[in-house]
């Protein structure tokens, strides 16, 4: 019996690892073509129905993010409806923006891998997936494949931003690798 | 009816602009903490300071430099006075120093700090520690400085920067709100009218969005006559949620008589989110309106204001179409900066589209204006600080459930004058017909990296019937 229960337990930690590792490839692809390395996929019925990642560069438009992009994928397909079966993983803390975006869309569950101390809208900043909203709460999970979400976004910001009016010198700068503060794991909604 | 004929139609709304009031200055936190004080040697005070620093780490989150590290005898507040002055001890000799949270415990600050006692007391005495009380958060004002200062411990008021973080500097509010006062009953009311487009198209609520370049206010000639009152308008975007499903007849979507998040389409068909991306269209270069995210124009005052940005003035080839700099820089560092008018000189005929593209500098929504039917929804909140707008304005009587920039309920009666400074004497009464909401004043707080000027446009004479004659978008709470 307990083993039935741990192998599933395994099944699920791994089937979690393999999506929040397909989200960090796109994190991945983001920061190979300069934008901020943020990356995300969705999870409907155990298969990959949309990915995404940051595009707001390319795009000029501030509000094209990881999520948005994955959400607009998943539309051509799906309707809109089964976003409430679905689940999402990201490589950082929604932003209070696509933390409403995903509420409003009824998103299923919601895991990331490290938290948004700058505009993190599920708990960081603001807890947007358990307020008080027209739209029921939906649950998070944080703190999956943590260190490596963050890893890819200290690679991004020590880079020199070129299209920065005045680029801030950074030569200087070494890519931290520590860790000392263990990540906020979980926060489920009420 | 043509564009052109609607402008000519639109009949301002009557009303006054006020700003929104942020978080912080409606919720002003008021935290207080436990801290320690004991005498210590004059003559040792760096020694202090240094041996006390490198010991007991600070919390990084939390700036006390508000707080004076030591009080010199005669600075020692009334009631502390019996308590710490003791019979003996010398101004000349001794000082009283602070030690703020996290508080190490007694024996560890005994053992760092006995080298430092007062060189009267005889060695191997133990030092005392007075348990104050202390604010956490830096004063807003003099006044409150000078409070504290008397009834708690000393405290250093510091006018720049902890202000920033709690509201926009009175003076940039000010000359925002009196450069907006003018116009605003023009653009909202124009704004109404996109609304009404999408609404009678089917393919959305009656929401919408009018974005204006206060520069281009600025040079704005012949405004009186005709439409050239619109010159400035960018974009402007109506509500699109029904518009990924087809939609059979035109006229109000039945969708819209209920809240069905199933048919509500999503916050990127928002107004707000719909006339970001029509920028950024242009920004792109793309072809007017039909960018590739499938996102293209709806309705025809959605495409004359695209189609304006293509128009080009005489070129006096003069003028260096490149931005100013300073405008990306980020609120915190520079948050004046984004605020900024280039002071028009005679030669400063625009030459350029409305709408920048990237090649000449043109960037996200860097300090334009959005008006808004409605209060937005949060996600729409946070999407236009992501656009940097420099303000946002939307009508009071259409504050929403759902919304995001409110930050108090509407008072009673209405604050006429803007002088935040005056202290609040009596409680106003919450208008308690408003249903329950929270309230999130996103235009500017302090833990976001961007912020933008909020205000509310007050209405002198607002009739239920003047503003919903289909009567039903104010009974059904939405995202808007």
């Amino acid at each position: 019996m307990s083993d039935i229960i741990s192998s599933e337990l395994q099944e699920s930690a791994s089937q979690h690892a393999y999506f929040m590792k397909k989200a960090l490839m796109m994190g991945e692809k983001a920061l190979e073509t300069g934008e901020t390395p943020v990356g995300c996929i969705l999870v409907y019925d155990n298969k990959i129905v949309g990915s995404g990642m940051n595009d707001t560069n390319k795009s000029m438009n501030g509000t094209r993010h990881a999520e948005f992009i994955a959400i607009e994928e998943m539309l051509q397909t799906y309707p809109r409806s089964a976003l409430r079966s679905t689940d999402l993983y990201v490589t950082v803390e929604p932003c209070v923006m696509c933390a409403s975006a995903l509420r409003q869309y009824r998103i299923r569950k919601v895991y990331f891998g490290c938290g948004n101390e700058r505009f993190g809208g599920t708990g960081s900043i603001l807890s947007l997936h358990s307020d008080l909203s027209l739209d029921p709460p939906y649950p998070v999970h944080g703190g999956l494949f943590h260190k490596e979400a963050i890893m890819l976004l200290r690679r991004f910001y020590i880079q020199e931003n070129e299209k920065a009016p005045k680029p801030r010198p950074k030569k200087h700068r070494e890519l931290k690798t520590d860790f000392d503060r263990e990540a906020p794991l979980t926060s489920p909604a009420p | 009816m043509d564009a052109e004929e609607i402008l000519r139609g639109i009949k301002p709304l009557v009303g006054q602009v006020t700003a929104i009031r942020t978080v912080q200055e409606t919720r002003p936190r008021e935290d207080y903490a436990d801290a320690y004080v004991t005498e210590v040697n004059v003559k040792c005070a760096s020694k202090v300071i240094k041996v006390l620093d490198s010991s007991f780490p600070r919390d990084s989150s939390q700036s006390l430099s508000h707080l004076r590290r030591f009080a010199k005898h005669n600075q020692v507040p009334e009631h502390l006075r019996p308590i710490l002055l003791r019979e003996g001890s010398s101004p000349a000799q001794t000082i009283f120093v602070l030690i703020s949270p996290p508080l190490p415990d007694i024996e560890s600050l005994q053992n760092v700090l006995s080298p430092f006692a007062p060189p009267d007391i005889p060695t191997g005495t133990k030092l005392t520690f007075h348990t104050v009380r202390i604010p956490l958060q830096p004063p807003l004002t003099t006044a409150q400085a000078d409070a504290w200062s008397n009834t708690m411990w000393p405290v250093v008021f510091n006018p720049s920067a902890p202000r920033a973080m709690i509201a926009p500097p009175p003076q940039i509010l000010s000359r925002a709100r009196d450069s907006i006062q003018p116009k605003a009953g023009r653009y909202l009311a124009l704004a109404q009218r996109v609304a009404k487009e999408a609404e009678q198209s089917g393919l959305g609520r009656r929401v919408g969005a009018v974005v204006v370049d206060p520069d281009l206010e600025h040079q704005l000639e012949n405004e009186e006559i005709d439409i050239h009152w619109s010159d400035a308008v960018v974009a402007v975007a109506g509500d699109g949620r029904y518009s990924r499903t087809a939609v059979s007849e035109p006229g109000p979507n039945p969708a819209s008589q209920t809240y069905n998040p199933d048919h509500e389409g999503g916050p990127e068909l928002h107004a707000l989110m719909r006339v970001v991306e029509l920028i950024a269209s242009k920004r792109r270069e793309d072809r007017p309106g039909s960018s590739s995210t499938g996102r293209p124009c709806l309705n025809h005052l959605e495409t004359y204001f695209l189609s304006q940005s293509d128009v080009t003035r005489p070129d006096d080839d003069s003028k260096d179409p490149s931005p100013v700099p300073e405008k990306y820089q980020k609120t915190e560092t520079s948050f004046h900066a984004i605020h900024k008018h280039p002071e028009p000189t005679e030669n400063d005929t625009p030459t350029t589209a409305r709408i920048r593209p990237r090649s000449q500098g043109g960037y996200l929504c860097t300090d334009l204006d959005v008006y808004l039917t409605h209060e937005p929804c949060i996600c729409c909140c946070m999407g236009l600080l992501l656009s940097r707008f420099r303000a946002v304005i939307y009508p009071r009587s259409a504050r929403m459930v759902s919304g995001g920039l409110a930050s108090e309920p509407v008072l009673k009666p209405v604050p006429v004058d803007e002088d935040t400074s005056a202290p609040e004497t009596q409680d106003p009464t919450p208008d308690d017909t408003q249903p329950k909401r929270e309230y999130y004043g996103l235009h500017w707080r302090k833990e976001l990296n961007w912020r933008a000027l909020g205000f509310e446009f007050v209405e002198d004479t607002v009739t239920e019937t003047d503003k919903e004659p289909e009567g039903i978008t104010k009974a059904v709470e939405f995202h808007a």
